[in-house]
Formats: structure tokens, sequence, C-alpha cells
């Protein structure tokens, strides 16, 4: 049988099983409020407040901040949740540079 | 991200508390009618914008019946492209992603102004009673109200400040108003909310 390299075997393993985690992530917007970004995040994903609030601050500051992982199902379904929140969210998969 | 003063914005309304936190589960405030009228007002236009991206099925049933719609370019219109923005920044995933999801995504916009038209159209004595669900509808409309007149206003970021600034005679003026009215209007009913999570 042919032996391949670890890391090849990892990424097919990988493709196959769908495994590659993919992000969710949140940009910043000059209209959102930084109160109802906080809320929406522990909203929707059942983020504590300081969870939420360091999150938010971080949208803020940087631009951008990753705020779910999963498959990319998953990540779809919370980018739609976003959406209907007004929060400018997209996905991708996780091993993209942001 | 957006800011709001503190300070209520008193062109608007004679409103002194916005939202405040009733029991376990409610949230009231209290409007003039003119404030009604106004909130009223600026829903429907929400419902009317996001009516005009009409679906069309192709007289495909089964894609009429999943919500598969052939919108599968962003809209035309800034706000509504800020109201349905893309998914992805691939183009070619973005519009397979609309093509299954938008019409979804527009109806539960319409629902959260929906259930906000009719509150305020069966408020008593001009009181607002929300539970939980009423007053996430009630955030989600006004995020989407504010997100429409932010794109109108031309909101950036620090751009609050020459805004505060407008000329008396300028429209925009009044339009900034609402704007600064609904944030505050929106964080008060987000301190009530967060209140319970303590």
């Amino acid at each position: 049988m042919v032996k391949l390299n670890d890391k090849i075997e990892e990424e097919l393993k990988a493709i196959f099983n769908g495994d590659i985690p993919w992000v969710t992530i949140v940009w910043d917007d000059p209209v959102n409020l930084m109160t109802y970004v906080t809320y929406v995040l522990m909203e929707l994903f059942g983020y504590n407040k300081e969870k939420a609030h360091e999150l938010m601050m971080k949208v803020h500051t940087e631009g951008k901040a990753v705020v779910s992982t999963g498959s990319r199902e998953e990540m779809e379904h919370d980018v739609a949740r976003l959406h209907e929140y007004g929060l400018w969210a997209t996905l991708q998969r996780g091993d993209q540079a942001l | 991200m957006g800011h709001t003063s503190t300070r209520r914005s008193s062109a608007m309304s004679d409103n002194e508390h916005g939202f405040f936190r009733h029991g376990d589960n409610a949230y009231l405030a209290k409007f003039s009618e003119s404030e009604r009228e106004v909130l009223t007002n600026l829903v429907q236009q929400i419902i009317e914008l996001l009516a005009e991206r009409v679906d069309h099925h192709n007289d495909d049933p089964l894609a009429a019946m999943v919500g598969i719609t052939v919108h599968d370019t962003p809209p035309e219109d800034e706000v509504l492209l800020r109201l349905l923005p893309n998914a992805y920044a691939d183009q070619v995933d973005a519009s397979e992603f609309r093509r299954y999801t938008e019409s979804t995504l527009r109806q539960k916009k319409q629902a959260h102004a929906m259930a906000m038209r009719m509150h305020l159209q069966e408020a008593v004595d001009g009181v607002i009673e929300l539970d939980h669900d009423g007053a996430n509808a009630w955030l989600g409309a006004m995020n989407d109200v504010r997100l429409a007149l932010g794109v109108r206003l031309k909101v950036e970021e620090n751009s609050h400040e020459d805004l505060e600034l407008l000329a008396p005679d300028d429209p925009m003026r009044a339009v900034y108003a609402v704007y600064s009215w609904l944030g505050w209007l929106q964080e008060s009913l987000i301190s009530a909310l967060m209140d319970d999570s303590e």
C-alpha cells in the first residue's frame, strides 16, 4: 500500500471528513451599537457577558473577530442569524487568512 | 461601531426613560402619538423596501416551496445591500448562498418589522409591553431602520461629530435626530434586557 506522508494523509482525511473548521467573522460597522453587538452575541451564541463583550471589543478595535467555529453548515446558520439581527458577518474556511 | 449620546434627543420626545423592565419578562415603554407615528412609518418603510425585492421562482413549484429564488446577485440599492449582505467574500459562494437563503432572511426581517408595527398599533394609552421575543423583534427592527438611515446619512466611524453640526435647515438634520433617538431607544431596551442576565 502506498504510504503517504503524515501531513498529506491528515489533509486528505480532513477533506473527506469535512472536518476542516470553518469560521464566522463579524466585521466592524459604524452604525451597530457596542451594547447591541454584545447583546446579539450573548443571545445567539449563549456567550456570557464577559466573553461577548471581549469579542465585541475585538471587532471594535481590530475591525473584525471570529465569533464562532464549526462545520460549514453550522457557520452558514450562524451567519444567517447574525444577518437577521443586522450584524455584518461572513464565513470562510478556518485555514484562510482573515 | 456606532455611538449614541447618553442624553436623549430632546427634539424628538418627551419620553424620559425609554424602555424599562417590569417583572420577570416584561419590558415597557410609553410613547406619545407622534412618536408612535414616526416609529410606525419607519418600520413600514422597511417592510415595503424588503417587499420590493420580489421573488421570481421561474414557475418552478419545488423551488418556490423550499424558498429558492433567482436572486443570486446582491441588491443594487445600497440600503437593501446593507440589510441583505453577502455571506462570503467569494462571489460564487456568495451567490449560491444568497439563492438559497435570501428569501428566508427577508421574511425574518419583515416579521420583526411587522411585530413592531403590530405592537405600535395595539398600544393602549401609548404603552408598549414586550416579552423577551417581542423585545428581540423590536431590537432587530429598530436596528434595520438605523442601518437604513445610516446608509442615507452616510454614517461612518466618527462622523457623528459632523452630523451633530448639520445646519438647522438641512433636511438630514431631522433624519439624524430620528437616527439618534432610535439609538437611544435601542440602548434603553438593551439595558433593560441585560439586567436579566446578571
